[in-house]
Protein backbone atom coordinates (compact mmCIF):
# COMPACT_ATOMS: atom_id res chain seq x y z
CA UNK A 1 0.00 0.00 0.00
CA UNK A 2 2.65 2.16 0.98
CA UNK A 3 4.94 1.79 -2.21
CA UNK A 4 0.94 2.24 -4.48
CA UNK A 5 1.01 5.49 -2.65
CA UNK A 6 4.36 6.48 -3.49
CA UNK A 7 4.43 5.04 -6.90
CA UNK A 8 0.78 7.48 -7.47
CA UNK A 9 2.06 10.61 -5.60
CA UNK A 10 6.21 10.87 -7.09
CA UNK A 11 7.20 8.25 -9.63
CA UNK A 12 4.18 8.83 -11.82
CA UNK A 13 3.11 12.33 -10.87
CA UNK A 14 -0.04 13.25 -12.78
CA UNK A 15 1.46 16.60 -13.32
CA UNK A 16 4.74 16.30 -14.01
CA UNK A 17 6.02 12.98 -15.32
CA UNK A 18 2.05 12.05 -16.97
CA UNK A 19 1.53 15.74 -18.07
CA UNK A 20 -2.08 15.52 -17.52
CA UNK A 21 -4.25 18.22 -16.00
CA UNK A 22 -1.78 21.07 -17.04
CA UNK A 23 -4.28 23.33 -17.77
CA UNK A 24 -5.03 24.22 -13.55
CA UNK A 25 -1.06 23.75 -13.21
CA UNK A 26 -0.28 26.86 -15.11
CA UNK A 27 -3.65 28.60 -14.50
CA UNK A 28 -3.75 28.85 -10.51
CA UNK A 29 -0.20 28.29 -9.58
CA UNK A 30 0.51 32.24 -9.06
CA UNK A 31 -0.41 32.23 -5.87
CA UNK A 32 0.36 29.84 -3.17
CA UNK A 33 -3.61 30.63 -1.01
CA UNK A 34 -5.36 29.21 -4.37
CA UNK A 35 -3.58 26.62 -5.42
CA UNK A 36 -3.30 25.13 -1.50
CA UNK A 37 -7.32 25.41 -2.01
CA UNK A 38 -7.29 23.97 -5.61
CA UNK A 39 -5.24 21.15 -4.16
CA UNK A 40 -7.35 20.48 -0.49
CA UNK A 41 -10.44 20.26 -3.28
CA UNK A 42 -8.73 18.21 -5.82
CA UNK A 43 -7.93 15.24 -3.12
CA UNK A 44 -11.56 15.65 -1.68
CA UNK A 45 -13.34 15.63 -5.26
CA UNK A 46 -10.71 12.98 -6.49
CA UNK A 47 -11.82 10.33 -3.51
CA UNK A 48 -15.49 10.96 -4.48
CA UNK A 49 -14.78 10.58 -7.78
CA UNK A 50 -13.06 7.60 -7.98
CA UNK A 51 -14.76 5.73 -5.36
CA UNK A 52 -18.13 6.71 -7.57
CA UNK A 53 -16.84 5.25 -11.05
CA UNK A 54 -14.95 1.97 -8.65
CA UNK A 55 -18.62 1.09 -7.99
CA UNK A 56 -19.82 2.15 -11.53
CA UNK A 57 -17.26 0.22 -13.52
CA UNK A 58 -17.50 -2.93 -11.01
CA UNK A 59 -21.01 -2.96 -10.87
CA UNK A 60 -22.49 -1.73 -13.81
CA UNK A 61 -20.27 -1.30 -17.17
CA UNK A 62 -18.07 -4.74 -16.51
CA UNK A 63 -20.87 -6.98 -15.91
CA UNK A 64 -23.12 -5.93 -18.72
CA UNK A 65 -20.02 -6.19 -20.39
CA UNK A 66 -19.93 -2.61 -21.93
CA UNK A 67 -17.42 -0.62 -20.11
CA UNK A 68 -15.02 -0.71 -22.38
CA UNK A 69 -16.25 1.65 -24.55
CA UNK A 70 -18.91 3.07 -22.72
CA UNK A 71 -16.40 4.52 -19.26
CA UNK A 72 -15.48 7.62 -20.50
CA UNK A 73 -19.45 9.32 -20.82
CA UNK A 74 -20.24 7.39 -18.26
CA UNK A 75 -17.23 8.41 -16.13
CA UNK A 76 -17.76 12.25 -17.06
CA UNK A 77 -21.86 11.93 -16.65
CA UNK A 78 -21.04 10.45 -12.84
CA UNK A 79 -18.25 13.08 -11.96
CA UNK A 80 -19.93 16.08 -13.19
CA UNK A 81 -23.50 14.78 -11.31
CA UNK A 82 -21.26 14.38 -8.43
CA UNK A 83 -19.95 17.58 -8.22
CA UNK A 84 -22.88 18.95 -8.27
CA UNK A 85 -24.41 17.35 -5.34
CA UNK A 86 -21.38 17.93 -3.21
CA UNK A 87 -21.68 21.80 -4.10
CA UNK A 88 -25.38 21.63 -3.35
CA UNK A 89 -24.88 20.03 -0.03
CA UNK A 90 -21.60 22.11 1.05
CA UNK A 91 -23.77 25.04 0.32
CA UNK A 92 -26.55 23.64 2.77
CA UNK A 93 -24.36 22.29 5.67
CA UNK A 94 -21.31 24.05 5.31
CA UNK A 95 -21.40 27.55 4.25
CA UNK A 96 -17.72 28.20 5.30
CA UNK A 97 -16.33 25.85 3.22
CA UNK A 98 -18.62 26.22 0.66
CA UNK A 99 -17.01 29.50 0.14
CA UNK A 100 -13.70 28.66 0.50
CA UNK A 101 -14.28 25.88 -1.84
CA UNK A 102 -16.67 27.24 -3.90
CA UNK A 103 -14.80 28.80 -6.50
CA UNK A 104 -12.73 25.60 -7.21
CA UNK A 105 -15.15 22.41 -6.95
CA UNK A 106 -17.24 23.58 -10.61
CA UNK A 107 -13.94 23.52 -12.20
CA UNK A 108 -12.84 20.46 -10.67
CA UNK A 109 -15.86 19.10 -12.84
CA UNK A 110 -13.42 19.87 -16.17
CA UNK A 111 -10.15 18.85 -14.30
CA UNK A 112 -9.12 15.91 -16.24
CA UNK A 113 -6.84 15.24 -13.69
CA UNK A 114 -9.91 13.23 -11.99
CA UNK A 115 -11.02 11.95 -15.25
CA UNK A 116 -7.77 10.17 -15.17
CA UNK A 117 -7.45 8.76 -11.86
CA UNK A 118 -11.13 7.42 -11.92
CA UNK A 119 -10.26 5.37 -14.97
CA UNK A 120 -6.87 3.93 -13.64
CA UNK A 121 -8.70 2.66 -10.43
CA UNK A 122 -11.39 1.05 -12.95
CA UNK A 123 -9.29 0.12 -15.58
CA UNK A 124 -5.45 -0.63 -14.29
CA UNK A 125 -3.02 0.52 -17.14
CA UNK A 126 -3.63 3.59 -17.76
CA UNK A 127 -0.58 4.95 -16.13
CA UNK A 128 1.85 1.72 -16.47
CA UNK A 129 1.76 1.26 -12.83
CA UNK A 130 2.56 -2.41 -13.66
CA UNK A 131 -0.81 -3.66 -11.92
CA UNK A 132 -1.35 -6.89 -13.11
CA UNK A 133 -5.23 -7.50 -11.51
CA UNK A 134 -7.72 -4.73 -10.95
CA UNK A 135 -7.82 -2.58 -7.63
CA UNK A 136 -9.43 -3.58 -5.15
CA UNK A 137 -11.84 -0.61 -3.24
CA UNK A 138 -9.05 0.14 -0.39
CA UNK A 139 -6.04 -0.12 -2.84
CA UNK A 140 -8.26 2.52 -5.21
CA UNK A 141 -9.06 4.69 -2.72
CA UNK A 142 -5.11 4.39 -1.73
CA UNK A 143 -4.23 5.24 -5.31
CA UNK A 144 -6.38 8.02 -5.88
CA UNK A 145 -5.22 10.03 -2.50
CA UNK A 146 -1.40 9.34 -3.38
CA UNK A 147 -2.52 11.07 -7.18
CA UNK A 148 -4.59 13.71 -5.55
CA UNK A 149 -1.31 14.20 -3.13
CA UNK A 150 1.08 14.14 -5.76
CA UNK A 151 -1.15 16.80 -7.67
CA UNK A 152 -1.43 19.01 -4.61
CA UNK A 153 2.48 18.87 -4.18
CA UNK A 154 4.23 19.46 -7.76
CA UNK A 155 1.36 22.03 -7.88
CA UNK A 156 2.31 23.29 -4.63
CA UNK A 157 6.13 23.55 -5.00
CA UNK A 158 5.70 24.43 -8.81
CA UNK A 159 3.37 27.62 -6.93
CA UNK A 160 6.52 28.36 -4.83
CA UNK A 161 9.23 28.54 -7.37
CA UNK A 162 7.08 30.89 -9.70
CA UNK A 163 6.88 33.26 -6.71
CA UNK A 164 10.20 33.39 -6.32
CA UNK A 165 10.89 33.52 -10.08
CA UNK A 166 8.56 36.62 -9.86
CA UNK A 167 11.35 38.96 -8.08
CA UNK A 168 13.85 36.98 -10.09
CA UNK A 169 16.25 38.95 -12.85
CA UNK A 170 14.13 36.85 -15.69
CA UNK A 171 14.90 38.42 -19.17
CA UNK A 172 11.91 39.97 -20.34
CA UNK A 173 10.95 37.73 -23.38
CA UNK A 174 10.91 34.97 -20.74
CA UNK A 175 8.97 36.86 -18.00
CA UNK A 176 5.50 35.04 -17.32
CA UNK A 177 4.31 32.17 -19.14
CA UNK A 178 7.53 31.20 -21.27
CA UNK A 179 9.58 31.05 -18.15
CA UNK A 180 6.61 29.03 -16.16
CA UNK A 181 6.87 26.35 -18.97
CA UNK A 182 11.09 26.36 -18.24
CA UNK A 183 10.59 25.85 -14.64
CA UNK A 184 8.04 23.00 -15.22
CA UNK A 185 10.56 21.05 -17.58
CA UNK A 186 13.14 21.43 -15.19
CA UNK A 187 10.86 19.93 -12.63
CA UNK A 188 9.88 17.58 -14.39
CA UNK A 189 13.28 16.26 -15.24
CA UNK A 190 13.35 15.83 -10.92
CA UNK A 191 10.17 13.79 -11.16
CA UNK A 192 10.92 11.23 -14.16
CA UNK A 193 14.69 10.82 -11.97
CA UNK A 194 12.95 9.37 -9.30
CA UNK A 195 11.38 6.72 -11.78
CA UNK A 196 13.06 3.05 -11.08
CA UNK A 197 12.78 4.24 -7.29
CA UNK A 198 11.71 1.10 -4.99
CA UNK A 199 11.57 -0.79 -8.11
CA UNK A 200 8.66 1.13 -9.62
CA UNK B 1 -28.08 -5.47 -28.42
CA UNK B 2 -24.89 -4.27 -26.89
CA UNK B 3 -25.98 -0.94 -28.39
CA UNK B 4 -29.04 -1.23 -27.02
CA UNK B 5 -27.57 -2.50 -23.69
CA UNK B 6 -25.52 0.67 -23.63
CA UNK B 7 -27.78 3.16 -25.08
CA UNK B 8 -30.07 1.52 -21.74
CA UNK B 9 -27.24 2.13 -19.44
CA UNK B 10 -26.56 5.74 -20.29
CA UNK B 11 -29.92 6.84 -20.35
CA UNK B 12 -30.43 5.26 -16.92
CA UNK B 13 -27.03 6.41 -15.27
CA UNK B 14 -28.66 9.90 -16.39
CA UNK B 15 -31.85 9.49 -14.95
CA UNK B 16 -29.89 8.35 -12.07
CA UNK B 17 -28.29 11.77 -11.93
CA UNK B 18 -30.94 14.21 -12.79
CA UNK B 19 -33.10 12.18 -9.83
CA UNK B 20 -30.04 13.08 -7.80
CA UNK B 21 -29.54 16.33 -8.75
CA UNK B 22 -33.26 17.18 -8.54
CA UNK B 23 -33.42 15.95 -5.20
CA UNK B 24 -30.54 17.63 -4.02
CA UNK B 25 -31.59 21.25 -5.25
CA UNK B 26 -34.54 20.53 -3.71
CA UNK B 27 -33.50 19.37 -0.22
CA UNK B 28 -30.89 21.64 0.06
CA UNK B 29 -32.20 24.65 -1.19
CA UNK B 30 -30.86 27.55 0.37
CA UNK B 31 -32.60 30.97 0.67
CA UNK B 32 -30.28 34.10 0.11
CA UNK B 33 -31.67 37.39 1.35
CA UNK B 34 -32.09 39.57 -1.64
CA UNK B 35 -30.92 42.44 0.28
CA UNK B 36 -27.45 40.85 0.96
CA UNK B 37 -26.99 40.44 -2.83
CA UNK B 38 -28.38 43.50 -3.07
CA UNK B 39 -25.33 44.86 -0.79
CA UNK B 40 -22.66 42.58 -2.29
CA UNK B 41 -23.20 44.31 -5.57
CA UNK B 42 -22.79 47.67 -4.47
CA UNK B 43 -19.74 46.47 -2.86
CA UNK B 44 -16.17 47.25 -4.68
CA UNK B 45 -16.07 43.44 -5.35
CA UNK B 46 -12.44 43.35 -4.81
CA UNK B 47 -12.16 41.09 -1.61
CA UNK B 48 -8.69 43.32 -0.35
CA UNK B 49 -9.40 42.48 3.16
CA UNK B 50 -8.62 46.34 4.06
CA UNK B 51 -12.02 46.39 6.27
CA UNK B 52 -10.78 43.26 8.31
CA UNK B 53 -13.10 41.07 7.01
CA UNK B 54 -12.42 38.16 5.01
CA UNK B 55 -13.86 38.85 1.92
CA UNK B 56 -16.89 41.07 0.03
CA UNK B 57 -19.60 38.41 0.83
CA UNK B 58 -18.99 38.43 4.38
CA UNK B 59 -18.95 41.82 4.11
CA UNK B 60 -22.55 42.02 2.55
CA UNK B 61 -23.66 39.49 4.76
CA UNK B 62 -23.01 41.67 7.70
CA UNK B 63 -23.53 44.69 6.72
CA UNK B 64 -27.10 43.51 5.85
CA UNK B 65 -27.20 42.02 9.24
CA UNK B 66 -26.45 45.11 11.01
CA UNK B 67 -23.68 43.88 12.79
CA UNK B 68 -21.52 46.73 10.50
CA UNK B 69 -21.42 49.88 9.57
CA UNK B 70 -22.58 51.27 6.36
CA UNK B 71 -19.35 53.28 5.79
CA UNK B 72 -17.36 49.81 6.95
CA UNK B 73 -15.78 49.45 3.47
CA UNK B 74 -12.30 51.29 3.30
CA UNK B 75 -11.52 50.91 0.21
CA UNK B 76 -15.20 52.05 -1.83
CA UNK B 77 -14.92 55.19 0.48
CA UNK B 78 -18.01 57.47 -0.10
CA UNK B 79 -19.80 56.22 -3.27
CA UNK B 80 -19.76 53.00 -2.08
CA UNK B 81 -20.73 53.76 1.54
CA UNK B 82 -23.88 55.98 -0.30
CA UNK B 83 -24.85 52.52 -2.65
CA UNK B 84 -24.80 50.73 0.69
CA UNK B 85 -26.82 53.59 2.56
CA UNK B 86 -29.76 53.66 -0.31
CA UNK B 87 -29.62 49.66 -0.60
CA UNK B 88 -30.39 49.77 3.48
CA UNK B 89 -32.58 52.93 3.67
CA UNK B 90 -30.05 55.03 5.98
CA UNK B 91 -29.07 58.28 5.60
CA UNK B 92 -26.61 61.08 6.63
CA UNK B 93 -23.46 58.68 5.72
CA UNK B 94 -20.23 60.93 5.33
CA UNK B 95 -17.04 58.82 4.86
CA UNK B 96 -13.59 60.60 5.96
CA UNK B 97 -11.47 59.54 2.86
CA UNK B 98 -7.84 59.08 3.32
CA UNK B 99 -4.59 58.14 0.85
CA UNK B 100 -1.59 57.07 1.46
CA UNK B 101 1.32 59.21 1.84
CA UNK B 102 4.82 58.94 1.44
CA UNK B 103 7.17 60.28 3.98
CA UNK B 104 10.81 60.18 2.24
CA UNK B 105 13.00 61.90 -0.23
CA UNK B 106 15.60 60.05 -0.41
CA UNK B 107 15.32 56.95 -2.70
CA UNK B 108 18.79 56.45 -4.61
CA UNK B 109 20.41 60.03 -3.37
CA UNK B 110 20.20 58.03 0.20
CA UNK B 111 23.75 56.62 1.20
CA UNK B 112 23.98 52.80 1.07
CA UNK B 113 25.55 50.77 3.94
CA UNK B 114 26.11 47.98 2.45
CA UNK B 115 25.61 46.70 -1.28
CA UNK B 116 22.86 44.05 -1.65
CA UNK B 117 21.83 42.01 -4.61
CA UNK B 118 19.40 39.62 -3.42
CA UNK B 119 15.72 39.24 -3.57
CA UNK B 120 14.09 42.33 -4.15
CA UNK B 121 12.31 42.75 -1.77
CA UNK B 122 12.26 45.24 1.07
CA UNK B 123 10.33 42.91 3.71
CA UNK B 124 13.34 40.41 2.67
CA UNK B 125 16.34 43.32 2.48
CA UNK B 126 14.62 45.30 5.79
CA UNK B 127 15.73 42.45 8.05
CA UNK B 128 19.41 42.13 7.22
CA UNK B 129 20.79 44.74 9.49
CA UNK B 130 17.76 47.02 8.63
CA UNK B 131 18.28 47.33 5.06
CA UNK B 132 20.96 48.87 3.01
CA UNK B 133 19.97 52.52 3.52
CA UNK B 134 21.80 54.17 6.45
CA UNK B 135 18.80 56.02 7.17
CA UNK B 136 17.03 52.75 9.24
CA UNK B 137 13.50 55.06 8.06
CA UNK B 138 14.32 55.80 4.24
CA UNK B 139 12.34 54.27 1.39
CA UNK B 140 14.48 50.88 0.10
CA UNK B 141 12.57 51.27 -3.28
CA UNK B 142 12.04 47.44 -3.92
CA UNK B 143 8.45 47.87 -4.64
CA UNK B 144 6.78 45.99 -2.10
CA UNK B 145 3.68 48.83 -1.70
CA UNK B 146 3.55 48.52 -5.35
CA UNK B 147 3.26 44.74 -5.61
CA UNK B 148 0.62 44.84 -2.74
CA UNK B 149 -1.96 47.46 -4.13
CA UNK B 150 -4.70 46.06 -5.43
CA UNK B 151 -5.65 48.95 -7.50
CA UNK B 152 -2.69 49.65 -9.17
CA UNK B 153 -2.40 53.22 -7.04
CA UNK B 154 1.40 53.01 -7.00
CA UNK B 155 4.28 52.72 -9.69
CA UNK B 156 8.17 53.15 -8.67
CA UNK B 157 9.62 56.05 -10.28
CA UNK B 158 13.34 56.24 -11.21
CA UNK B 159 14.67 57.90 -8.09
CA UNK B 160 13.26 54.28 -6.37
CA UNK B 161 10.52 56.32 -4.50
CA UNK B 162 6.98 54.90 -4.87
CA UNK B 163 4.45 56.95 -6.49
CA UNK B 164 1.19 57.12 -5.25
CA UNK B 165 -1.56 57.91 -7.88
CA UNK B 166 -4.04 59.92 -5.92
CA UNK B 167 -6.85 59.32 -7.64
CA UNK B 168 -6.30 55.84 -8.06
CA UNK B 169 -5.82 55.29 -4.42
CA UNK B 170 -9.17 54.31 -2.47
CA UNK B 171 -7.02 54.47 1.42
CA UNK B 172 -7.39 51.05 2.02
CA UNK B 173 -4.34 50.28 3.76
CA UNK B 174 -2.76 47.29 2.40
CA UNK B 175 0.63 48.71 1.17
CA UNK B 176 0.75 50.85 4.45
CA UNK B 177 0.70 46.90 5.70
CA UNK B 178 3.13 45.72 3.37
CA UNK B 179 5.85 48.42 4.37
CA UNK B 180 8.92 47.16 6.62
CA UNK B 181 9.08 51.01 7.45
CA UNK B 182 5.31 51.66 7.96
CA UNK B 183 5.10 50.48 11.74
CA UNK B 184 8.38 51.75 12.86
CA UNK B 185 8.92 54.74 11.52
CA UNK B 186 5.28 55.75 9.53
CA UNK B 187 7.23 55.93 6.38
CA UNK B 188 3.71 54.98 4.25
CA UNK B 189 0.92 56.91 6.21
CA UNK B 190 -2.62 57.30 5.90
CA UNK B 191 -3.93 61.00 5.85
CA UNK B 192 -6.93 62.26 4.99
CA UNK B 193 -7.55 63.27 0.85
CA UNK B 194 -7.75 66.93 1.93
CA UNK B 195 -4.21 66.64 2.75
CA UNK B 196 -2.17 68.80 0.48
CA UNK B 197 1.57 69.37 2.21
CA UNK B 198 3.31 66.96 3.52
CA UNK B 199 7.27 66.55 5.17
CA UNK B 200 8.91 63.95 2.94
CA UNK B 201 11.11 62.62 5.91
CA UNK B 202 10.48 60.38 9.01
CA UNK B 203 13.78 59.33 10.58
CA UNK B 204 14.10 60.19 14.26
CA UNK B 205 17.98 59.99 14.09
CA UNK B 206 20.22 62.35 15.45
CA UNK B 207 20.56 65.24 13.15
CA UNK B 208 24.39 65.02 12.11
CA UNK B 209 23.99 61.67 11.05
CA UNK B 210 20.91 62.55 9.37
CA UNK B 211 22.83 64.81 7.10
CA UNK B 212 25.53 61.89 6.17
CA UNK B 213 22.56 59.68 5.01
CA UNK B 214 20.21 61.65 3.04
CA UNK B 215 20.60 65.26 1.41
CA UNK B 216 16.58 65.32 1.60
CA UNK B 217 15.92 64.87 5.16
CA UNK B 218 14.57 66.89 7.63
CA UNK B 219 17.46 68.94 9.75
CA UNK B 220 15.02 70.61 12.69
CA UNK B 221 16.19 73.82 11.47
CA UNK B 222 12.89 75.36 12.35
CA UNK B 223 12.52 77.42 9.16
CA UNK B 224 9.31 76.05 8.38
CA UNK B 225 7.98 76.44 11.73
CA UNK B 226 8.61 80.09 11.85
CA UNK B 227 7.66 81.04 8.38
CA UNK B 228 4.14 79.45 8.82
CA UNK B 229 1.56 82.11 9.60
CA UNK B 230 -0.89 80.02 11.19
CA UNK B 231 1.16 77.71 13.27
CA UNK B 232 0.44 74.47 10.88
CA UNK B 233 3.94 73.40 11.48
CA UNK B 234 5.75 72.17 14.38
CA UNK B 235 9.21 70.69 15.02
CA UNK B 236 8.84 67.81 17.45
CA UNK B 237 11.90 65.71 18.54
CA UNK B 238 13.98 66.81 15.71
CA UNK B 239 11.38 66.38 12.94
CA UNK B 240 8.59 68.87 11.38
CA UNK B 241 5.06 67.80 11.46
CA UNK B 242 2.48 69.58 9.92
CA UNK B 243 -1.18 69.85 11.53
CA UNK B 244 -3.41 69.07 8.54
CA UNK B 245 -6.43 70.77 10.27
CA UNK B 246 -4.80 73.94 10.52
CA UNK B 247 -2.67 73.91 7.27
CA UNK B 248 -3.61 76.36 4.14
CA UNK B 249 -1.41 75.04 1.91
CA UNK B 250 -0.05 78.45 0.78
CA UNK B 251 3.62 77.21 0.27
CA UNK B 252 5.42 79.55 2.45
CA UNK B 253 7.12 76.68 3.93
CA UNK B 254 8.14 74.70 0.83
CA UNK B 255 9.47 77.41 -0.12
CA UNK B 256 11.80 78.53 3.01
CA UNK B 257 13.03 74.38 3.45
CA UNK B 258 16.58 74.24 2.79
CA UNK B 259 16.52 70.41 2.25
CA UNK B 260 13.58 70.36 -0.07
CA UNK B 261 12.22 67.95 2.27
CA UNK B 262 8.49 69.68 2.42
CA UNK B 263 6.43 69.09 -0.73
CA UNK B 264 2.62 69.38 -1.94
CA UNK B 265 0.92 65.69 -2.88
CA UNK B 266 -1.88 67.83 -4.66
CA UNK B 267 -3.45 65.51 -7.32
CA UNK B 268 -1.42 65.43 -10.74
CA UNK B 269 1.64 66.80 -8.96
CA UNK B 270 2.28 64.10 -6.62
CA UNK B 271 4.65 62.78 -9.41
CA UNK B 272 6.46 65.74 -10.57
CA UNK B 273 7.29 66.77 -6.47
CA UNK B 274 8.56 63.19 -5.66
CA UNK B 275 10.54 62.54 -8.73
CA UNK B 276 12.27 66.47 -8.56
Amino acid sequence: MALLFVGAALINNILLTRFIALCSFFGISNDMDTSVGMSLAVIFVMVMASTATWLLWNVVLAPLGVGEFLYIPAFILIIAALVQFVEMYLRKASPALYRAMGIYLPLITTNCAVLAAATEVAKPGFFKMNMAYSYGFFEGLVYTIGVAAGYGFALVSFTALRERLETAPVPAALRGIPMAFITAGLLSLGYVGLGGLFGL
Amino acid sequence: MLVLKAVLVLAALGAFSAALLATAARRFHVDVDPKVELVFEALPGSNCGACGNPSCFAVAERVSAGSLKVDTCVAGGQSVADALAKVLGVTGVEVEASVSVLHCGGGTRSARSYRYSGLHSCNAVARLAGGPLRCPAGCIGFGDCARACPFDAIIMGDDGLPIVDLEACTGCGICVRECPRAGSHHLLELLPVATRVVVRCSTRERVKERRESCPVCCIACKKCEKVCDVDAIVVVDGLAVIDQALCTACGACIEECPQNCIGRIDQGACAAEVSA
